[in-house]
This record gives structure tokens, C-alpha cells and sequence, in this order.
């Protein structure tokens, strides 16, 4: 029966041209839809690695000409007057590297025996806490790391298992060409499950924490840890407190919630648009695909009465109409994969081969249920038909 | 091999109830070669239809070869047909998309029989029928008496005991039309093939071997 099928629509291949053209471009534009969305779903279900719930920022801007013993005396009396208001739990000063705000430090070197790239964060010892990061190996930084020989660093487990798998890494000493400590080496005290700081959305990347003590005036943010229900006049005398005591009012205040949400949005609404996209063509697809059957079909009714004549059951009329416009949209599949196929190859752009793999056998699936789907209703009436009726109407 | 016993056809429509067939009683013996004559819209291609088992009779009984048809809707009755029923008609019914090789193997598809086995009795059945150097063309590049001999071929093709054939050379040149009815007294007097034929042409009636007449559904002859 296939060998048939085949044979019918090689016979008719100009009529079944456009019904394969019109496959052919669905499958490329799924294919774009869906790796588009595959690929940025993959990466939107691995943990943030930090709160965004409860967790404020504060940016300030620290003066260059500041005397360092005052800055240092500032900066404690401001935790300590910020940490004294009930609502407030915890502060944290950090660099200006924070989450959603599209900055970041990048680094690498390929001294350590493995190509080694990262991104860069300088915390103080309380953002662990503040930041609800997930400590899995080792120690955050504590207050007496200022008199560490070595830079203390805190890495991502993605590194960690990029340089170190297999290997202790807790005391581990690496070099990174960031401190002019004893030749140029930092020593790893902890590890973090994920730091996707860039947003939920983007791939992970190798993180790299380092120590800074809350005195530096390399450090010019906040994290402001609140409770649970804060009211609405707190920002306020968060406001006040910060003015009083920097004696500046060059600072904005934002909850990285609303940063979470802002930038997530930015991936949303286009995966909304395409899948919208998507779901139009996929209805014209369908129309298109349901308008041919019928036709098909009322154009070869004595067709269809001479082979229920010579033996066909129902079923086998069925299936032959089924199995015809599968056999079209399989080939329209199979000549669009050869095309997509260049993606993973050629490494066009930067997204991970799994995911156009995942495209591709979303987009299939997707057209042989739409086909199975407008077939199914047609073929039956095909069917129905009364070979009798059907054999005198020619 | 073919009885018929008080079959009665009536055709409902919104507005008309046609009376098709009236209280027809028939006995067909094996090898025999029977013609149906009758004015148009007696009933002849009705009764031809009911014989096939492709329509069924209002009232009525059917058998054919001892087998009595209860449901005219199920598998068993498509595979009878498929084993024991040659079909040929006025116009042919050719399938246009495939080529004659394909069009004569029809039958076989609906059979289990491997591909290998369909090509080479559907190139026995062409042989038969003179058209062995057409296999690979297609219905349009055919003469009418051409096609009909494919349609013979494919009639022939899964070597069934009987052929029901409705006006046959209808569409024909009386040179065409005594060809293809040469081919069907051969394979009557040769193969024992008990055929049914419907025609207008009161001279190829007269080469089979007994005739029946309808008019307005009933049997006059
Ligand atoms: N499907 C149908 N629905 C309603 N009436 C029908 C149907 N098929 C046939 N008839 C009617 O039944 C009668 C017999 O038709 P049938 O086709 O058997 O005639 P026929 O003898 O073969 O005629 P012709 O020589 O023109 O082929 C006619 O009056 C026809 O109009
Ligand atoms: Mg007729």
C-alpha cells in the first residue's frame, strides 16, 4: 500500500507541490518559532540562584575624592542605622554588577590548565544571607577573610565543575589575573549552585565572587533584605536614612522583583508574538490542509467507488487518503530538515545544538498531528461513500 | 452460482419513490454468458449493482456461489467482491493518475499479495487483453477501445469466476465494441468465466448465451 501511495502522488506531483511547499515553510517557521522558545524555556527552568521576593536595591554613587577612614565609619553607621529599622533584616554592600541591569565584568585566562571564562561580582561577606544564595560546597566569605593571604573566591558550580570535577576545589588556589596577590592566585572557599544574574532567561555562565570588605569604596550598592508584608512607608525612611547619612541624594531604590519582572518580560512577549505567529499559521495550515482533503475527496468519488468495487473495505479508503497527505507532508519534512539540519552543523548563531534538535522534533510532531488531525474527518466521509452512488456520478 | 429471489430496489428521494427493480427471480449457472437488454432507466445497471454487491436490494435475498449477503457494509463482503467479482463499465472508471500497469494491479491491493507477484499477474492479465507493450502508459494517451481492454485486464486480473459487465462497448465504435467482445466470449468459453453483460446492442446480445429483458424494473423476457 505505500509503495501505491507513493506512486499516486509521484504521478500527481505537480498538484501535490503545494501542499508540500506549504509544509516545507511551516516546518521552517516552527522550526524558528520553536527553537527560539525551546531554547530560552531550557534556560528559563534552572534556578535564578538567588531571591528576587523581599530583596531592594540600592544604587549610590561613591565620590572619588572621599576620605577612606570616613567612607569606612559612613558605611558602618549605615548598615547599622539601616539594620535598626524593624522591617529591615539584613544589608549587604555589593558592586554595581547587580542583577537584571545588563552590566558585567568578564574575564579569562588559560593558565589553570583548562580555558577558563567568567563573570566577576564583588560582595561583602553578609550578601550570601542578604541574597538568599545556595552555598552547596565550602563557605561563603567571612570578616576575617580581609586577612587572607590568597583572595578568597566564591565560584558557581558550573565552573567548578568545568575546572575542578573529580578534584577537591574547597582551598583550591587558582590563578586569575584580577589581584596582585602572590602570583596573581585566588583560593576558592565556596561553591553556589547558580548565579543567572543576567536574567532567568540566559544561559548560565561561570560566576565568580569575590571578597570585598564592606569599607571598600569598590562597593556601590546595596541589598536591602526586608521582612515578609513590608509597609508602604518603608521605602521612604529606607530613603531618609540613606539621605541622612550619605548626605547625598544621588540614589535610586528598586526591588529586584520588579527588575525580575521587567526583564523577564523582555523574553515573554516576544515567545508570546511567535507562538502567536505560530498558532495562526498552524489554523491556516489546517485550513489550507482541510480545503484540499475535501477537495480531493469530491473530485474522486467515482475513484473512491471503484476501489470500494474492487475490494477496498472503509478502512483501506481511509487510510489511503490519510496516508497520501502524510506521505506528502513527511517528504515536505524531511526537505525543510535538510535545511534546518544546516543550524546545528554550520553553528550559526550561538544556541545550544540540543535545542534545534528539540525544534525540529517539536515541529514534525506538530505538522503530522495537524495533518492526522484535518485528515481524520475527511477521510471518514471519503469513507462513507456508496460505491453505487459514487460509480454512476461519472 | 448467481440467485436472485424476489429482489425489489426502491430509490427514496425527498419527492419520488422509484421503483427500480419489481420482484426479479433469477438464476445465473456457472459459465453461462448472460445479456441484460432493456430501455434506459429500466434498471439493468440496478440490477448489475445488486448482483455485484455493491447496492443492496430492498426486499429480497442474494447469493452468489452458495454464499448468502446478510451485511453489505462489513469487511467479508469487500473481500468477496475482491475474489470472486470482475467489474467493467460504460466509462471505463480508469484511474487517470496511475498507469495502465498500476491501474490493472488494483485489484490485488486489496489483497495480500507482494508487489512482485501484483506487476507480474497484472502483466499476465495485459497479455491477455493485447495491451502488454501500453503498461507504462497512462489512460490518457489510450484509444476508448484501449482503455477498455485495460479495464478487462483489471477485471480479469485477481482471476475471478464471475465478470459483471455494464454496456461494456457502450462508448465504443462497433470495431472497438466486437473486440472487447471478443475478449470477453473468449475468456466465457475459455476461462468458464460467468459474465454478466448489460448492453443496447442487440447483435453482441445475440453472441451470448441467453438474454433477458427488463422494462420499468420488471422482467418481461
Ligand atoms: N441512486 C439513485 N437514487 C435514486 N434513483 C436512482 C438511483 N440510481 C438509479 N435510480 C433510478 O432507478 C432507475 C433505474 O436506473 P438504472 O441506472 O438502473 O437504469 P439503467 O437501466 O441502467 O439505465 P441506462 O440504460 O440509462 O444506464 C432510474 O429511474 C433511475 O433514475
Ligand atoms: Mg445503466
Amino acid at each position: 500500500m505505500t509503495k501505491h501511495i507513493f506512486t499516486l502522488i509521484w504521478n500527481k506531483k505537480k498538484k501535490n507541490f503545494l501542499l508540500l511547499l506549504e509544509i516545507f515553510f511551516a516546518f521552517l517557521i516552527l522550526f524558528g518559532v520553536f527553537t527560539f522558545v525551546i531554547s530560552n524555556l531550557r534556560n528559563y527552568i534552572t534556578p535564578l540562584g538567588f531571591d528576587t521576593e523581599n530583596v531592594w536595591l540600592a544604587r549610590m554613587e561613591v565620590p572619588q575624592d572621599v576620605d577612606s577612614a570616613d567612607f569606612a565609619q559612613m558605611r558602618q553607621l549605615l548598615r547599622t542605622e539601616l539594620e535598626a529599622i524593624p522591617e529591615v533584616e539584613q544589608v549587604s554592600y555589593t558592586i554595581n554588577i547587580t542583577p537584571f541591569s545588563n552590566s558585567a565584568w568578564q574575564n579569562g585566562t588559560d593558565e589553570n590548565g583548562f580555558d577558563l571564562n567568567a563573570r566577576i561580582i564583588q560582595n561583602d561577606e553578609y550578601y550570601e544571607e542578604t541574597g538568599g544564595l545556595n552555598i552547596i560546597e565550602g563557605r561563603w566569605f567571612i570578616k576575617d577573610d580581609v586577612h587572607s593571604k590568597y583572595k578568597p573566591v566564591v565560584i558557581s558550580k558550573m565552573l567548578r565543575d568545568l575546572g575542578w570535577r573529580g578534584k577537591p576545589v574547597i582551598d583550591s588556589l587558582f590563578i586569575f589575573n584580577y589581584d596582585d596577590g602572590p602570583d596573581n592566585q585566588v583560593k576558592i572557599v565556596g561553591v553556589v549552585d547558580h548565579y543567572k544574574y543576567m536574567g532567568e532567561f540566559t544561559e548560565e555562565y561561570n560566576m565568580i565572587f569575590i571578597y570585598e570588605p564592606t569599607t571598600s569604596t569598590n562597593l556601590d550598592c546595596m541589598y536591602i533584605r526586608v521582612k515578609d508584608n513590608a509597609s508602604p512607608t518603608l521605602e521612604e525612611q529606607i530613603n531618609k536614612t540613606i539621605a541622612a547619612i550619605t548626605k547625598r541624594n544621588d540614589f535610586i531604590i528598586q526591588t529586584l522583583e520588579s527588575q525580575r519582572k521587567r526583564k523577564s518580560r523582555q523574553t515573554w512577549i516576544p515567545i508570546g508574538i511567535l507562538l502567536g505567529i505560530g498558532s495562526f499559521l498552524i489554523i491556516n495550515v489546517a485550513l489550507g490542509l482541510f480545503g484540499v482533503l475535501w477537495y480531493n475527496i469530491n473530485k474522486r468519488r467515482p475513484e473512491i467507488g471503484l476501489r470500494r468495487t474492487l475490494g477496498a473495505t472503509k478502512s483501506d479508503i481511509a487510510r489511503q487518503f490519510i496516508g497520501e497527505i502524510l506521505m506528502v507532508a513527511f517528504f515536505g519534512i524531511i526537505l525543510a530538515a535538510f535545511f534546518t539540519m544546516q543550524f546545528p552543523m554550520m553553528k550559526l548563531f550561538d544556541i545550544e545544538n540540543i535545542n534545534y534538535y528539540y525544534a525540529m522534533l517539536i515541529s514534525a510532531g506538530v505538522i503530522i498531528l495537524l495533518v492526522l488531525l484535518c485528515s481524520f474527518y475527511p477521510s471518514r466521509q471519503a469513507a462513507l461513500i456508496n460505491p453505487a452512488i459514487a460509480l454512476h456520478e461519472d | 452460482m448467481i440467485k436472485l429471489n424476489n429482489v425489489n430496489k426502491i430509490y427514496k428521494t425527498k419527492s419520488v419513490e422509484t421503483l427500480a427493480l419489481n420482484n426479479i427471480n433469477l438464476n445465473i449457472n456457472e459459465g453461462e454468458f448472460l445479456s441484460i437488454m432493456g430501455p434506459s432507466g429500466c434498471g439493468k445497471s440496478t440490477l448489475l449493482n445488486i448482483m455485484g454487491l455493491i447496492d443492496e436490494p430492498s426486499q429480497g435475498e442474494v447469493s452468489i456461489s452458495g454464499y448468502r449477503i446478510d451485511d453489505y457494509t462489513g469487511k467479508s463482503v469487500a473481500k468477496f467482491r475482491n475474489e470472486h467479482l470482475g467489474f467493467i463499465f460504460q466509462s471505463f472508471h480508469l484511474i487517470n493518475d496511475l498507469s495502465v500497469i498500476d491501474n490493472v494491479e488494483l485489484p490485488l491491493l486489496y489483497r495480500k499479495v507482494s508487489s512482485k507477484m501484483r506487476r507480474q499477474l497484472a502483466e499476465e492479465a495485459l497479455i491477455k487483453v493485447g495491451l502488454k507493450n501500453r503498461m507504462k502508459h497512462f489512460p490518457s494517451q489510450l484509444s476508448g477501445g484501449q482503455k477498455q481492454r485495460v479495464a478487462i485486464a483489471r477485471a480479469i486480473v485477481g482471476k475471478p469466476n464471475i465478470i459483471l459487465a455494464d454496456e461494456p462497448t457502450g462508448n465504443l465504435d462497433s470495431a472497438m465494441g466486437n473486440e472487447v467482445m471478443d475478449i470477453l466470449l473468449g475468456l466465457n468459453q475459455e476461462e468458464k468465466t460467468t459474465i454478466v453483460m448489460v448492453t443496447h446492442d442487440e447483435l453482441m446480445a445475440k453472441k451470448t448465451n441467453r438474454l433477458i429483458r427488463l422494462f420499468d424494473g420488471s422482467q418481461v423476457q
